[in-house]
């Protein structure tokens, strides 16, 4: 019965590492959402991005003899990626903001497809290991073992979280922000800079997209193609977290990951995959704004 | 019979022999499969580069990516530039299966280094496979874990793709033949992170030895976990563990014990021949071969030295490919009636010292025979 007790713990802990790097990448996807009204179906493909930009920073820093790796990595990353983010805006969501969202979200696809080849032709298909943000082996705590690299991600996500939550709502850039996600002819016709802080929220969500990337890259490797799998888990997060909702995103990414670590642990990944869509059904047809649903004029 | 052979073909051959001839090279190079269609391009490309004297071939290498669509569309683009006596054709069995129709009609013979066993199994006398079909290297997969390991009680985590559930099958029938019991199947979704808990499941149904048929990311994914969970157990893998791509992403005390089956391991060399292989591959492409790179050069190799003994049509190609034997870097190929032309599957295994696997086992004239 302890036994179990354990193995039930150690499987909880494996979901929640893997929870909060699907919270990240749902994160952005938010954020996204909220600024533009519009899907931003290459949030995984950033995620991508941010795993090769984390390789080739760590490359270059050790070519030029720079001993810098782990969390001193994560910032230059992020900005890297924000810059990423800035031009991401100006080919997919500039030239459309005038149009129906569907031309924004057709534009994510095809940016994110032009990515993962881009990416398959310069550093080729084979899936490539970045650095790790604390090093390798396990950790014991208690009788628990976690590896380094899951406590990395999990320390990395409630820090991030944390500080988006409080740029969003603490400070004036968020207020504008969110007054211009909300209605952006009044913003407009305010004063605000509408269209430099949406770019700045795609700056802030490629940021968490390279962040992602660099948690990932370690233990989970990095390929041109990764991107579709965590958008699916994004798209789902968000859906059965609540369309909009910050707090949903999380709950959603945190449950999906449970399913593939707890449930998958006790049944087979197949079932909890099937018992997850299950529940994202269920949630639909119960709670259709999700778990969290967002008041209108409370979004972003 | 090779000179009888070689003469009719060229009898046949209604192209001036001194007329470059045109090899097409479809293969998957972007897409979720462009890691071992990168291979197999880069296997074309040498023998190309090696062509016998006095031979004039052009090639031409054609994306197909992953879509069968795609593959016809490259295979249609290719018929249209002219005549052609044969094909290079994609690994992905999906896109095979697709192409066959058109190959019949054609009478274009398609040569593959795909491990999809149904491909020559359908009666279609022009494909010639120089990879060991599913059938064959899931026998040797198993062989190995029975009867050199002594291993009677199997747990196999296989991926849900196409090419996961058909080589889980065959392995299933293996191990029946070969008297062990499967006490734990399931397949992984290619988007797993966590392998934890299926290797835990695994593990308590009692099994004796654990074998993976996964694609090259979750193998390392897989290894990676059984490590960190200190699982000792023998570990005996898919051919995607021997790319040195994959390898590449653990560390050797990672890789220490576990063995993978596959045709070839180029890397670790062991005649001059693959030693040359070795040396031209790095020289040319900057990269470790795999076995499917080599097993692709062989093939064009074959094909190579049809054209340049005077074929120069699809029949006249096809009847030498299915008549003639080929001592190829990796091993000596014959069709055995079907079009399976590679009838051998080493056995690879790490030492926890370095990425270059030592080959321990080797399996010949595996699938030989007619299919059961």
């Amino acid at each position: 019965m302890a036994a179990d007790l354990l193995g039930l713990a150690q499987l909880l802990l494996n979901g929640l590492a893997l929870g909060a790097a699907y919270a990240l990448v749902a994160l952005g996807f938010v954020l996204i959402l909220n600024a533009t009204g519009a899907v931003n179906f290459a949030q995984g493909d950033l995620v991508m991005l941010g795993g090769y930009v984390a390789i080739a920073l760590s490359r270059w820093l050790d070519l030029a003899g720079i001993d810098l790796s782990g969390p001193a990595l994560l910032p230059l990353v992020m900005l890297a990626m924000a810059g990423c983010g800035l031009l991401f805006s100006a080919l997919a969501w500039r030239p459309f903001r005038s149009r129906p969202p569907i031309f924004g979200l057709l534009a994510t696809v095809a940016l994110g497809l032009v990515l993962q080849e881009a990416m398959n032709a310069l550093e080729g298909a084979a899936p490539r290991a970045g650095p790790t943000l604390v090093g390798t082996g396990d950790l014991r705590i208690g009788p628990f073992g976690l590896s380094r690299s899951a406590l990395g991600i999990m320390a990395a996500a409630l820090v991030i979280g944390l500080a988006q939550a409080w740029l969003l709502g603490h400070t004036q850039f968020g207020r504008r922000l969110r007054a211009s996600a909300q209605d952006p002819v009044t913003a407009r016709a305010l004063g605000l800079p509408v269209d430099r802080l949406i770019a700045g929220s795609f700056a802030l969500a490629a940021a968490l997209a390279g962040a992602v990337g660099l948690l990932l890259s370690g233990p989970y490797f990095v390929t041109p193609s990764m991107g579709n799998d965590l958008i699916l888990r994004a798209y789902i997060a968000v859906t059965i977290g609540g369309w909009g909702s910050l707090k949903g995103a999380v709950a959603g990414a945190l449950l999906i990951a449970l399913f593939e670590s707890v449930v998958a642990g006790y049944t087979s990944s197949v079932a909890a995959t099937a018992a997850l869509y299950g529940v994202v059904l269920l949630v639909l047809a119960v709670r259709p704004a999700g778990l969290f649903p967002e008041p209108l004029g409370r979004r972003a | 019979m090779r000179r009888l052979v070689l003469l009719l073909a060229a009898v046949l051959g209604t192209t001036a022999a001194a007329e470059p001839a045109r090899l097409p090279i479809l293969v998957p190079v972007t897409g979720f499969l462009s890691l071992e269609g990168t291979s197999q391009r880069n296997g074309a490309l040498l023998a190309l580069r090696q062509a016998p004297a006095g031979l004039a071939v052009s090639g031409e290498v054609i994306d197909t990516a992953t879509a069968p669509e795609n593959a016809v569309n490259a295979l249609l683009r290719a018929l249209d530039g002219g005549p052609v006596p044969a094909v290079v054709a994609p690994m992905l069995g999906t896109q095979m299966l697709a192409l066959m129709p058109i190959a019949a009609e054609e009478k274009l013979p398609l040569v593959t280094v795909s491990g999809t066993a149904s491909l020559t199994e359908a009666g279609n006398p022009w494909i010639f496979r120089f990879f060991p079909s599913d059938r064959a290297a899931k026998e040797a997969h198993v062989r190995y874990a029975v009867e050199r390991l002594g291993r009677h009680k199997l747990a196999l985590v296989y991926q849900t793709t196409a090419y996961g559930q058909s080589g889980a099958t065959y392995i299933a029938t293996a191990a029946k033949r070969h008297g062990a019991e499967l006490v734990f199947s399931e397949g992984i979704d290619t988007g797993v992170k966590d392998y934890a808990p299926v290797l835990k499941r695994a593990m308590a149904s009692g099994a004796d030895a654990l074998l993976l048929h996964l694609h090259a990311g979750p193998t390392a994914l897989a290894v990676r976990q059984v490590a960190a969970l200190g699982l000792t157990l023998p570990v005996v893998a898919g051919s995607a563990l021997h790319q040195p791509a994959t390898a590449a992403l653990l560390e050797p005390r990672e890789l220490k014990g576990i063995c993978a089956e596959s045709a070839s391991s180029p890397v670790s060399g062991g005649s001059p021949r693959l030693e040359q292989f070795l040396k031209d591959y790095r020289a040319a492409f900057g990269a470790d071969p795999d076995a499917y790179a080599l097993a692709q050069y062989d093939g064009t190799e074959m094909l190579l030295d049809v054209l340049a003994h005077g074929a120069r049509t699809g029949e006249a190609v096809r009847a030498a490919l299915a008549a003639e034997q080929w001592d190829g870097v990796a091993m000596r190929y014959a069709s055995n009636g079907h079009g399976d032309m590679a009838h051998s599957v080493v056995i690879l295994c790490y030492d926890g010292v370095t990425r270059v696997p030592k080959v321990v086992e080797r399996y010949d004239g595996l699938d030989a025979a007619k299919p059961d």
